[in-house]
């Protein structure tokens, strides 16, 4: 697809793109956007078909001779199997509600990635093979046929969504477009077309327990080693529970809280957030995933990666689940967890063992989100905090897409900073809550090949950030995602270098006064806290809320 | 930054201001795809239109840097904005700087016939030179976004737990990776 210039196209600068209908503009397939191939390998062992190898910028994807029926018929039973995709093919007016709502769209000014478009891909091939005014009158009613090209443009698009659903939030009709991306991976992993930002994670995920591959024994230490860090910058000896049978609750993370910068920080907020109430809690080593890159894949996968929470949670006795900082994983323990694998009816509806609230919300999931829980503890006095040392930190939230979006959480995360630190920054309304613009890499588009994709999908958000920056001065933009943790930090340096990332916990770790802490001069990334003087013990004050 | 304008000239500019930069944003607009360039002209709110809107933000304040007194830090942050956008989006690096340069074919529709009629020749080629430094300057700006897009890949890279990812002990990586260092030395790269 993507081709050497002639030297007539090499002199040719010309400031006009082709006004062209959308069908008749090739899409050219450039590096930067798109994500490396999964390697054979990684397909193979989860028993996906056709792991090969590739190159999206060679004329030959390697497919099977029978792609295409291979598709179509997978397009069919997905038609009949989920009413919603269905209704998404056909009902669609092409008002445009939707079209300059997506982060993509906004960052790069390719057309084709207005929502409508993009789902348009899919659904030109829809009509043209599926309905009878799409097979009789082909583009007149919006229809064609499935080509390799049309597969490579559709390939091409399906990893530039990160399935966030700000567009979904506009539509008159209710129209995902994230469950058209969705299904539309389905169909391309039916011939082996996966990304390996995706695929390696879901490999590993499912030989291992997490998206890293790390192994039990490099779990615990990598936990352990945090702790010696809060040795060190805290004053105090953790000893975290890992696999204990028969505590009160399993707590479930991302694994890039335990191995990537910065939310090994988010981690450290974790331990001492347990160590300070006393929680009786366990890591475990073997669900030590709460992301789900398969979800990003097929549904089934997703439900085969999700299952060991609640297996893990049976074997250790648990009442119930307490979950980390996570932006996806919140979606599938939300909306999916309890019909893939659940109901979990051995455990017990989960109850905060310090105040005696009871999630409501996580009734039937049993799986309790680390920030409700925090603000829970905040709300009853039960935290003894210093938010003067997080008071250099100008902060301001970024809603993460499924917390938000998936399952509503948009006042939790704000109550727990505005306790913790002293200043605080909404982002234009617009553009936070439910409106909330996408980190840009989520959806398992977090590699670093298509970067150029990140930063074009990252600059709404940014935009926002600068302006809150530029106001207010803020310089902390803090997340309750490990994919915003591990992405949004490029995204800043690129568009606004001055802003630091940080995840709510971490920052709650750094207001915490622990029973037998020495004096705190440093936070918990081992930086130097520039108002450590006269603080300390005497400003700490047990209990008092900020509304 | 660059030579005095001629007063008459940068009057003349001046007073055919409003319409040579809306013709320039214009220009801007319609290198990106049609339906793209009517979204960009017609949505007004800043966080809904970041392309659009940092359009907006420079090019007024840099039309006046072109032809007053350019303070360079203003004018490589006005560029910046500019430009930045450009150097992660689907242009050539040509194609993303050409929009500087075009305002010369602007202007000269403009303004060329007084300045024939005023005999302004001599001053306007200087003030097309002046042009064209602002357009090398747009090129610094590019390559430095650039640079900051391969640096930030690089260090992706260096961040990435590979060690792990392949669920394998540190040790044995590093026996992997000697071994892999002994076959470069003799000249194998393949593996």
């Amino acid at each position: 697809m993507a081709k050497e210039l002639t030297p007539q196209e090499m002199l040719r600068i010309d400031l006009s793109p082709p006004t062209k209908d959308w069908m008749d503009i090739p899409t050219v397939i450039k590096p930067g956007i798109y994500c490396y191939p999964a390697k054979p390998e990684k397909v193979e062992i989860v028993g996906m078909p056709n792991g090969h190898v590739w190159s999206p910028l060679d004329d030959d994807w390697g497919l099977p001779e029978d792609w295409k029926e291979t598709f179509l018929e997978g397009m069919r039973e997905r038609l009949d199997k989920h009413r919603s995709f269905k209704i998404f093919m056909d009902i669609c007016v092409r008002c445009g509600a939707c079209a300059d709502k997506c982060h993509f769209f906004l960052g790069s000014g390719d057309p084709k990635n207005m929502p409508v478009a993009r789902a348009e891909l899919l659904r030109s091939v829809y009509r043209g093979e599926f309905t009878k005014a799409g097979k009789i009158l082909g583009r007149l009613a919006g229809g064609r046929k499935l080509t390799e090209d049309v597969l490579k443009e559709i390939w091409y698009y399906l990893f530039q969504c990160t399935e966030c659903r700000r567009c979904s939030l506009f539509c008159p009709y209710g129209i995902d477009t994230a469950e058209v991306t969705i299904i539309g991976r389905e169909l391309i992993n039916l011939f082996g077309l996966n990304i390996n930002w995706i695929q390696e994670p879901v490999a590993n995920c499912y030989e291992t327990g997490n998206h890293l591959g790390l192994l039990p024994h490099t779990f615990k230490q990598n936990v352990e080693f945090m702790c010696m860090d809060i040795e060190e910058f805290v004053g105090i000896t953790i000893e975290p529970p890992f696999n204990r049978k028969g505590a009160e609750i399993l707590f479930v993370t991302p694994s890039g809280d335990v191995f990537a910068e910065p939310g090994i920080y988010t981690l450290s907020g974790y331990l001492l957030l347990f160590e300070h109430i006393g929680l009786d809690y366990t890591w475990s080593t073997y669900a030590s995933e709460g992301g789900n890159f398969g979800f990003f894949t097929a549904l089934d996968m997703a439900q085969r990666l999700n299952a060991k929470i609640y297996a893990e949670a049976k074997r250790l006795g648990v009442k119930w689940i307490l979950g980390g900082e996570c932006g996806h994983m919140w979606r599938v323990v939300h909306q999916y967890m309890n019909t893939f694998n659940g109901p979990p009816d051995f455990l017990e509806e989960p109850v905060n063992p310090i105040t005696g609230t009871k999630f409501e919300n996580a009734k039937s999931a049993k799986m309790v989100h680390i920030t409700e829980f925090t603000a829970d503890l905040i709300k009853h006095g039960k935290l003894k905090l210093n938010p003067k040392r997080n008071e250099h930190l100008k902060v301001t939230f970024h809603d993460s897409c499924n917390p938000s979006r998936g399952m509503g959480m948009f006042e939790e995360p704000r109550y727990v900073i505005k306790n913790v630190c002293p200043n605080f920054y909404d982002m234009p309304e617009s553009t936070i809550r439910e409106q909330t613009f996408c980190c840009g890499s989520g959806a398992g588009l977090n590699a670093g090949e298509n970067m150029e994709l990140r930063l074009r999908g990252g600059l709404p958000r940014a935009n926002a950030v600068k302006y809150v920056h530029e106001r207010f001065g803020v310089n902390t933009l803090a997340c309750v995602c490990a994919i915003d943790r591990a992405v949004l930090p490029a995204s800043m340096e690129y568009w606004v270098p001055e802003v630091d990332v940080a995840g709510v916990s971490e920052l709650v770790g750094n207001a915490l006064v622990m029973e037998g802490e020495h004096e705190r001069t440093v936070d918990l990334r081992g930086r130097e806290l520039p108002q450590f003087a006269q603080e300390s013990q005497e400003s700490a004050e047990s209990g008092e809320e900020v509304k | 930054m660059g030579g005095k304008l001629n007063k008459k000239l940068k009057s003349l500019l001046e007073r055919k201001k409003g319409s040579i930069v809306e013709k320039w944003r214009k220009v801007i607009h319609s290198s990106y795809p049609p339906e793209t360039a009517q979204f960009l002209k017609s949505q007004k709110d800043r966080f809904h239109n970041p392309i659009g809107s940092s359009i907006e933000e420079s090019i007024w304040p840099l039309f006046d840097e072109i032809i007053g007194d350019s303070d360079p830090v203003k004018t490589k942050k006005l560029l910046d904005t500019l430009v930045r956008i450009r150097a992660v989006q689907d242009f050539t690096p040509a194609s993303a700087v050409r929009i500087i340069f075009a305002l010369k074919e602007i202007i000269r529709g403009e303004i060329l016939n007084e300045v024939e009629s005023e005999g302004l020749y001599k001053a306007y080629l200087d003030f097309e030179s002046e042009i064209d430094r602002f357009g090398l300057l747009s090129f610094d700006v590019f390559m430095e976004c650039r640079e900051k897009v391969w640096e930030i890949k690089r260090n992706d890279l260096l961040k990435r737990p590979g060690l792990l990812s392949a669920g394998m002990c540190p040790s044995y990586m590093m026996k992997r990776g000697f071994k892999h260092l002994e076959k470069l030395k003799k000249g194998v790269t393949q593996h």
